[in-house]
């Protein structure tokens, strides 16, 4: 029986290595094959059976082997068919598709990207607007306004849903291109080029006059109220000059703005954490709290907590919070203070654990108080590296801060997935741009800060 | 003399500290904080948090019974219901009542402390939730009811009050989230796999590129050295979520993008870790090899590799345990996954469902954080 | 025969560590360099394979310009130069076997050699080699787990794979106790006796006299001295080392 030991693996995988003395490899393979045979069942491609049973099959020669010439047998072949196994399944149930990764839309998303809307030439606006009724009552007011030196006209005074009116102004700057734009009564702007998906731009003359044919846009009285009351339109004339110089554009400011929030909101969370981390970690210091049974029970509990709060992201705290107090930094404050309270209150644990009781046995041996201790034996040992965690804490919480806002924390993160939502790549790219300056200076700068105080 | 110095220290800290405030206040304006807001809505989140504490596991295969009375409105316009005398039965207060009128009606033998709704068949056919009660430990519930209008008899057929009972039949079995969790969760696993194979294949090489006892001589070489080591530190400072925001919106929503996110940050990460460990092997065993005759090749095979060889598998090992919690979390974002199941049930208020993906998440995070920490303690 | 003429060799940052260094080493001679640490002793061996390029100056292998060696012919002459240095210069993680293996690798199949294959014989070889250095059962474990001593028998080892004519020694004992230091010497000296030219720097005069057929001084890169080691009494070596310097023997350590 015993010199047939072997034999067992074939019935169960590793049983002949582990009565053979081989425990680690008989137990290694065992395991290791139920996993394989899980993955492979519940998958459900019969081809991929070939695996499993390729490596009982070598199993039961391993065993032979071990018995018989005391040798292991090469782990080659068990190691490709389960490699091959997790890729070849793994590769299906990811869905990677190497069509559909389509170069040409991935272009179309790069090339905008490669201008950052962040800045944009300054400019100045020369505008003029005459108000049409739509759609037509009795004695209409007459469509005529002048303002500035500038006149504006349309005939007729008045006009139903997509009926032509001829618009006219006259005093702009000449010779130049005009934007011509509908705007309803509640505010919305409609275009009135081609479609009414572009805008109708066209060229003053030499004298800065012009006249155009456009048609009342059709969804222009989408979202009034009562489409037979008759109400005031505007139709709008906007040139714009530059006037040398640079100023910051719409997404730009937003993109600053956002990246303020964001680490307004990583400060935010670090400063409301350390506050509370600093007591809790008093309680989690072992050397502090270790003398007393009951005082030991609160130290083992502040630190299992400690830990499992710790071991729930900040971004899932975050979905929980966004819940509680809606969309906005807030709710992101709120997420990173939680998971930091939990970090920092460790890492300050820490540091008390390994204060040396020299100086403070020196300073209450010269008659000290207990706040005399603290202040003169404690607080300068624990200062500089509960500085320099807190630091490091907020250089990460600025990464995590970008993030959380794409779940709704606000700030840059939020702003981001907006404008993935339009489909404003400029506005993307600046966002992507300013996100690496921030990580990347914020990281440097806090390498600093700790350098000099470590 | 003495004087000034302190005087000016003194002035430096009053301004360092007024900075400080007025940083804090901008920050805390910025954000919004608002406390008195949490802790009115705190109780919310005691309700969010006791439904994720409760996980939809199991269910039952239910059996669906529905027991009713006619009630006609107003009286006399339709025969009256007779309730049954024993067995789950509704009682109104009164047989019928005229539009408007309020009644109550009591509910006998339902299943104990369960969910009823109770709800009107209207003659037409449709049907109006009337109210939810839960009954008590005997299976008996009241509830005040008004006789609305939209119940009035037509062509002399009554409205009629019901209540469905819900009765479980078989065994437990795991439930529709628990069976959809698994099978995201092997996704979000075979992702972490995927992309951490990928992006070692592609960081290894990269990193010799990036590694300065080994690339940066002469022009072309410093030229590569700065350029690698540029991408490696521009690619590190975006966190893998929001490389997947552009990845989900260029291939869609799915677990590639989520793959090709994670993969393309791993490999910077991964790449500046690896050209670390390549600048610091020791040059001894290269310029032995090198004094045998060895060439540049068989130099880096039998005295680089080994040098690097335990380092990158710990690396791996490490970028492995911190994929695997990042990809349970990318599908929020469209990187497909268990995260992407998350924030659906999420977004549709299904928090038990949530429930029990968070709990997926934090039991699979635990335990590959712990096998990860085994073998990296085997292999180093 | 190697011969060495106007050597001379400053590194980018301006540091002239050979200044015009000419000397000839008869085959089967044991030569050895001394001189202050700093003093070029490590440049000149290194230059002799040209690990490190010299700035001027040619040195010849049986009449071969090793300065003016192809990469490809450079490395036919290296693997007839085995080379021991003061570090030991072993992979600290592979196995002692691999160390020894690596100096044959100027012989064997490139492609095969990659993915680890080596012929039996080689195997073979590698085995002999340790055993004639004393450490044969160590062969299987890992560099790391040998002592200081046993580290450098690996290095020697690995040189004699290499079925060395000439042995470059750049301090093999410095980083070793004196006893040990003799004991790593008479390898060198037994292989010297099998007609292998072995050129090697050394710090301890003891050392020096005992073993040395022809000694070469360096000081601050010029060779001052070049010499029997019996001409060597107290006032070369004030001369070389420096008025302060004491001589140290090895064996009083
Ligand atoms: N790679 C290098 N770059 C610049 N200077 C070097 C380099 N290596 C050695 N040196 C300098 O060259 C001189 C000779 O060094 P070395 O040959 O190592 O002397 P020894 O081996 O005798 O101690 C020393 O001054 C040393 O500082
Ligand atoms: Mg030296």
């Amino acid at each position: 029986m015993s010199e047939r030991k072997w034999l067992l693996s074939a019935f169960l995988p590793g049983a002949g290595q582990f009565l053979g003395g081989r425990r680690y490899r008989g137990g290694a393979i065992l395991l290791l094959w139920l996993i394989l045979v899980v993955i492979v069942a519940a998958y459900g491609q019969p081809i991929w059976w070939i695996s499993p049973i390729l490596i009982w099959l070598w199993n039961i020669w391993d065993a032979f082997h071990l018995q018989r010439l005391g040798r292991e047998a090469s782990l080659f072949l068990p190691l490709l068919a389960g490699l091959s196994v997790l890729y070849g399944i793994g590769w299906q149930i990811t869905q990677i598709d190497l069509r559909s990764a389509d170069m040409r839309r991935a272009l179309q998303i790069v090339r905008p990207m490669l201008r950052p809307d962040f800045v944009q030439p300054r400019r100045e606006l020369n505008q003029m607007w005459v108000e049409i009724l739509v759609p037509c009552k009795e004695n209409p007011p007459r469509a005529f306004n002048k303002l500035d030196g500038k006149t504006a006209m349309a005939t007729p005074d008045c006009a139903r849903v997509g009926e032509v009116v001829i618009v006219s102004v006259q005093g702009l700057w000449p010779n130049t291109d005009t934007q011509i734009w509908w705007q309803t009564p509640i505010g919305d702007p409609k275009m009135l080029g081609p479609n009414e998906s572009q805008m109708l731009i066209l060229p003053t003359d030499d004298n800065g006059a012009l006249s155009a044919t456009i048609r009342v846009p059709t969804t222009a009285l989408v979202a009034a109220p009562d489409p037979s009351l008759a109400l005031p339109h505007r139709v709008y004339f906007d040139q714009y000059r530059n006037v040398g110089g640079w100023e910051l554009s719409f997404n730009g400011r937003e993109v600053l703005k956002g990246a303020g929030v964001t680490i307004a909101m990583a400060l935010m969370a670090t400063v409301l954490a350390s506050l509370f981390a600093i007591p809790i970690s008093f309680l989690a210091a072992r050397n502090l709290m270790g003398g007393h049974p009951v005082t030991f029970a609160i130290y083992f509990a502040v630190r299992t907590f400690l830990n499992v709060l710790r071991s729930i992201e900040s971004l899932i705290l975050a979905l929980i919070f966004v819940v509680i107090v809606g969309l906005g930094p807030f709710a992101g404050v709120l997420a990173l203070a939680l998971h930091s309270i939990a970090a920092l209150g460790k890492l300050y644990a820490d540091v008390l654990e390994s204060i040396d009781p020299g100086p403070i046995e020196a300073i209450r041996a010269t008659g000290a108080n207990w706040a005399q201790v603290v202040r003169y034996a404690v607080i300068p040992q624990i200062i500089s590296p509960f500085v320099a965690f807190t630091i490091y804490r907020w250089d990460i919480n600025v990464r995590s801060a970008t993030i959380i806002g794409l779940v709704g924390g606000g700030g840059i993160g939020y702003l981001l997935v907006e404008l993935i939502r339009i489909n404003d790549m400029r506005g993307v790219s600046a966002v992507f741009i300013t996100i690496a300056v921030i990580v990347i200076a914020l990281d440097v700068l806090s390498a600093r800060i700790r350098e000099r105080l470590v | 003399m003495q004087a000034m110095p302190a005087l000016q220290r003194i002035t430096r800290s009053a301004l360092l500290i007024a900075l400080v405030i007025v940083v804090l206040g901008f920050s805390w304006r910025a954000t919004g904080i608002d406390l008195p807001r949490l802790l009115r809505d705190l109780p919310k989140g005691a309700t969010l948090v006791r439904a994720f504490l409760t996980p939809d596991l199991f269910t039952r295969e239910v059996e669906t019974s529905v027991i009713g009375v006619d009630f006609p409105v107003p009286c006399g316009s339709a025969p009256q219901g007779v309730p049954p005398t024993n067995g789950p039965r509704l009682l109104p207060s009164v047989g019928c009542a005229a539009p408007g009128e309020t009644f109550t009606l009591m509910g006998k033998e339902f299943p104990a402390s369960s969910e009823i709704l109770v709800r009107w068949l209207l003659p037409d056919g449709r049907t109006l939730n009337a109210v939810r009660v839960r009954t008590d430990a005997q299976g008996a519930f009241t509830a005040t009811l008004q006789a609305r209008p939209i119940l009035t008899t037509q062509d002399g057929k009554s409205a009629r009050l019901e209540a469905e009972i819900q009765r479980p039949v078989g065994g437990l079995k795991p439930s529709q989230a628990l069976r959809d969790v698994a099978r995201e969760m092997f996704v979000t696993i075979f992702m972490a796999l995927l992309s951490t194979t990928i992006a070692t294949l592609i960081a290894a090489p990269l990193s010799f590129l990036a590694a300065s006892n080994i690339t940066r001589r002469g022009c072309l070489g410093s030229g590569v050295y700065y350029l690698s080591r540029s991408f490696f530190n521009i690619i590190r400072a975006y966190d893998p979520l929001v490389m997947a925001t552009i990845f989900a919106f260029w291939l869609g929503y799915g677990p590639f993008a989520g793959v090709l996110a994670l993969t393309v940050v791993t490999i910077a990460s991964l790449g500046k870790l690896f050209s670390e460990v390549v600048e610091n092997i020791d040059p001894g065993p290269l310029e032995a090899l090198q004094a045998c005759g060895a060439n540049r090749l068989q130099t880096v095979r039998y005295a680089v590799v080994p040098q690097i060889v335990p380092d990158f598998i710990s690396f791996i090992i490490y970028h492995w345990d911190i994929n695997v919690r990042i990809s349970t979390i990318i599908g929020y974002v469209g990187g497909g996954g268990i995260g992407f199941y998350l924030s659906q049930r999420i977004n549709g208020f299904e928090y038990n469902q949530a429930g029990t993906a968070l709990w997926a998440i934090v039991i699979v995070v635990w335990l590959m954080d712990f096998l990860s920490a085994e073998v990296r303690k085997r292999v180093v | 025969m190697l011969r060495v003429e106007h050597l001379t060799k400053i590194y980018p940052n301006g540091t002239v560590a050979l200044k015009d260094v000419s000397f000839e080493v008869p085959d089967g001679e044991f030569l050895v360099v001394i001189g202050l640490s700093g003093s070029g002793k490590s440049t000149l061996l290194r230059c002799i394979n040209r690990l490190i390029e010299p700035t001027e100056g040619k040195i010849y292998w049986n009449d071969v310009d090793i300065t003016a060696a192809s990469p490809a012919q450079l490395r036919q002459i290296r693997r007839q130069i085995g080379m021991i240095f003061q570090q030991f210069n072993l992979v600290r993680r592979s196995k002692v076997i691999t160390n020894v293996l690596a100096g044959r690798l100027g012989y064997v199949n490139p492609w095969l050699s990659l993915l680890g294959i080596w012929p039996a014989e080689e195997r073979r070889r590698a085995l002999a080699a340790l055993e004639r250095v004393g450490i044969a059962d160590k062969a299987y474990e890992r560099a790391d787990a040998l002592s200081g001593g046993q580290q450098q028998r690996v290095g020697i080892a690995r040189a004699l794979m290499q079925e060395p004519r000439l042995i470059l020694a750049d301090e093999p004992v410095a980083s070793l106790d004196p006893v040990l230091a003799h004991s790593i010497l008479q390898y060198l000296e037994e292989l010297n006796k099998e007609g292998v030219t072995v050129i090697c720097s050394l710090h301890f005069l003891d050392l020096v006299h005992r073993y040395a057929t022809r000694v070469i001084a360096l000081k601050q890169g010029v060779k001052v001295f070049e010499g029997k080691p019996q001409e060597i009494d107290r006032q070369r070596f004030k001369e070389i080392y420096g008025e302060e310097a004491q001589e140290v023997r090895a064996a009083s350590l």
